[in-house]
């Protein structure tokens, strides 16, 4: 089969330009909230995007959910080329959906499931006899049974999971071929929180659809996905297709990410190095990363280094590895290049 | 310290069967040296038979039920669980920070100050006064909560909130000293003195955080209590404070009860963890028991819901069905509806916390006991059988 790229996003960009406080005349300053960032998502494919708080990934999503205005930047969706720049299209909504982080915030409290579920339907032409059919299927597919029963209640009536989970359906009921999940288990119970990325996983594998799991947690990211793609300051500095990012991270940040996860497995496990205190970490010159790399050269303070490829399928935005080839296309590529295997 | 009340020989149990928080003044109070109930030693805390309940009367909904734990000197407490398992309501009920409806319907907490010529002073918290409340708050027990944006007077600059707390217990101290105090701490916590002059809106959230932990210690308590510290931040800056902590304690050598629903997190830091679900308390174990062997079949599944970062990537079921609604609890052993390995008797009977013989641990599932109330050790087995059946997981111990 055909690798069928639902989504494509190529050199993404957003700046936003903040006041700096306390300067006369309202200096602006701009934060570069996303740079540059590539993607496929592919029908039957989880890539999962990894990254700290403030580190662009929920920019990203809004980006692709066409909420967030691009500065810069195309996306081609199902090989349609998209103004970005325009309003976003009813046509684009029916195949780009976005599931929240938090789903009590993301349902209208005063109205029952069925109303929150029945109104995307209705907005995308769904007759008003088919409607209540397509709820019910929406629930069964996302295991909420039996969803005669769901309809009914009112957002305080479930759980979370419950919940998320029909946030899901309230997403899938309109047949997206696209799913952007921002963050989608970070609010729920840890004993459900799996229960939830089962349920994306399975949609991925028997119904062929593309996901974009993004997520601060890399332990989940590895549990899921086919590809990861790590952010640092709204850039890409590792992916990989597979988890060979997680197995072997070659960047620096990566390995920091790894080494902060709690580990029980492990008890002889020291410490890592936290690197410098987060506090104005990010450079504006050279690799962002580099006031915190405990690997920092003076290279990196003044160049920005560009995607090295590390292995197969893995690419890592990092001067160590200079010796390497340089990614050309800095989308995960769908045709395996022949890589070096990395050296730390 | 009030000290007129010392030496009382009175034994605090309440007479009233409903302690409400709010309405102390007649509360006796109690700070003896409880000679019937023995002597505390290294133990700092000591709470039995501790019960909350939200609300009154019939519409009561019990938050903790009947819970029992204990802390060393120096060492640290986990309590696990997930949202709605009165893990923090017991803190919060514990410290006497409980708000209306929350009412504490049975319990002793006993807290140790330590031992001075007449004996050791210990106090018990339920019945202690408003007063007496006030000179333990901060300067033996502290806490540090979840939210440092909430929990930080977001008007007032930093500097002048380790003021109002150094001015409030410490009298002797000049301005001066306070002021070298408050960048001491700072300090400790490995941030800037120019951050007294920040307000908390002008800080990140680890550095919030920091700013907490460094208030918690300002007075040098005995025991810290730490009410998810590190849960809405990123890993690095989680990892950063939680080392920064650790640290810390090794130098003040305070106790430490650590509470996060993340049970990974806790395994590598907690000297003891304690399980709680539905309220009560499921099993309780050293950090590496727990992980290494859990015996309850909830502790089990908590360990199972954390994807491992080596490895095969092997399906994962977690916990089925979604944690119970307290005003409407199942019968029997609450965790039964979602149990892999649950009996016909698990939905009738409650099963007690005992002590498995011969260990320090103990745990509240019918698995674990025989037919005669003996404990019998069964074995639950770990991730790499998680698709085998509920009866090829379970083996019993031949000791």
């Amino acid at each position: 089969m055909t690798t069928s790229v639902q989504l494509a996003a190529r050199h993404l960009t957003r700046h936003f330009s903040v006041r700096t406080p306390g300067r006369l005349f309202n200096a602006k300053r701009v934060v570069r909230a996303v740079d540059d960032i590539s993607l496929d998502l592919v029908a039957g494919d989880v890539v999962a995007v990894v990254g700290e708080s403030g580190s662009g990934k929920s920019v990203l999503a809004r980006m692709l959910a066409r909420i967030v205005t691009p500065t810069s930047g195309d996306l081609v969706l199902q090989g349609t080329p998209i103004a970005i720049k325009s309003k976003r299209t009813l046509d684009y909504a029916s195949q780009v959906q976005l599931v929240l982080q938090d789903p009590f915030a993301s349902m209208n409290p005063v109205h029952r499931m069925s109303h929150n579920l029945l109104r995307p339907l209705l907005i995308h032409g769904a007759s008003k006899s088919d409607a209540p059919a397509m709820a019910e299927a929406a629930l069964r597919r996302v295991s909420l049974e039996p969803p005669s029963r769901f309809l009914e209640s009112y957002p305080h009536e479930l759980s979370g999971g419950q919940l998320q989970r029909v946030s899901i359906a309230r997403a899938l009921c309109i047949q997206p071929k696209v799913l952007l999940a921002d963050e989608p288990i970070s609010m729920l119970d840890v004993s459900v929180r799996l229960g939830v990325l089962n349920l994306l996983r399975g949609l991925c594998d028997n119904e062929r659809l593309a996901i974009l799991y993004i997520t601060h947690d890399i332990a989940s990211a590895r549990y899921i996905a086919d590809s990861v793609i790590v952010m640092y300051a709204g850039q890409v500095v590792e992916q990989s297709r597979g988890t060979s990012l997680v197995d072997e991270p070659t960047h620096p940040y990566t390995q920091l990410l790894i080494a902060s996860v709690p580990d029980p497995s492990d008890p002889t496990r020291d410490t890592p190095p936290t690197g410098e205190r987060a506090q104005a970490a990010i450079a504006d010159q050279g690799c962002r990363f580099s006031p915190r790399c405990p690997h920092v050269m003076d290279r990196c303070r003044v160049e920005e280094p560009p995607a090295f490829i590390v292995g197969e399928d893995h690419s890592s935005k990092c001067w160590l590895y200079a010796d390497h080839e340089t990614a050309v296309e800095v989308a995960l590529p769908t045709r395996r290049k022949e890589g070096e295997t990395a050296t730390t | 310290m009030t000290t007129e009340s010392l030496g009382v020989g009175d034994v605090v149990k309440s007479g009233s069967p409903m302690i409400r928080p709010t309405n102390l003044t007649s509360s006796r109070v109690v700070a003896s040296t409880i000679p019937d109930e023995g002597a505390m030693g290294e133990r700092i805390l000591d709470v039995r038979d501790f019960s909350v309940d939200y609300g009154w009367g019939e519409s009561a909904v019990r938050a903790v039920d009947g819970v029992d734990v204990h802390l060393d000197r120096s060492m640290v407490l986990g309590i696990a669980g997930e949202s709605g398992s009165g893990k923090s309501t017991l803190v919060y009920a514990i410290t006497r920070l409980l708000r209306a409806p929350g009412v504490i319907t049975s319990g002793v907490a006993r807290f140790n100050l330590g031992s001075s010529d007449d004996g050791e002073r210990v106090i018990d918290l339920v019945t202690a006064s408003e007063r007496e409340l006030r000179s333990l708050r901060w300067s033996s027990i502290s806490i540090v909560l979840q939210s440092a944006l909430s929990a930080l007077n977001p008007v007032v600059r930093v500097g002048a909130q380790f003021e109002q707390v150094l001015r409030a217990h410490r009298r002797d101290m000049s301005k001066v000293q306070r002021r070298a105090r408050a960048a001491e701490l700072l300090g400790l916590v490995d941030l800037d003195e120019d951050r007294l002059d920040r307000y908390p809106h002008e800080l990140s959230g680890g550095q919030r955080q920091r700013i907490m932990i460094a208030l918690a210690l300002a007075l040098d308590p005995q025991l810290v209590i730490m009410d998810e510290p590190t849960t809405a931040l990123d890993v690095v800056t989680q990892r950063e404070i939680i080392s920064e902590l650790f640290e810390l304690r090794s130098r003040f050598g305070f106790a430490m009860i650590f509470i996060t629903h993340d049970l990974s997190l806790l395994t590598e830091l907690a000297d003891e963890i304690v399980v709680m679900y539905a309220g009560a308390l499921v099993e309780r174990a050293t950090a590496r028991e727990l992980y290494e062997a859990p015996r309850h079949p909830y502790t089990l599944g908590l360990l199972d819901s954390f994807p491992p970062m080596h490895g095969e990537r092997t399906e994962l079921t977690g916990i089925p069905g979604s944690p119970p609604d307290l005003a409407h609890l199942p019968t029997g052993c609450s965790f039964h509806p979602r149990c892999p390995f649950a009996m016909a008797r698990c939905a009738i009977e409650t099963p007690p916390l005992i002590e498995i013989e011969g260990t320090r641990r103990s745990v509240a599932c019918w698995l674990q006991v025989g037919d005669a109330g003996v404990s019998v050790p069964v074995e639950l087995s770990r991730v790499s059988t998680s698709n085998a059946s509920p009866a090829e997981r379970v083996t019993e111990v031949s000791s």
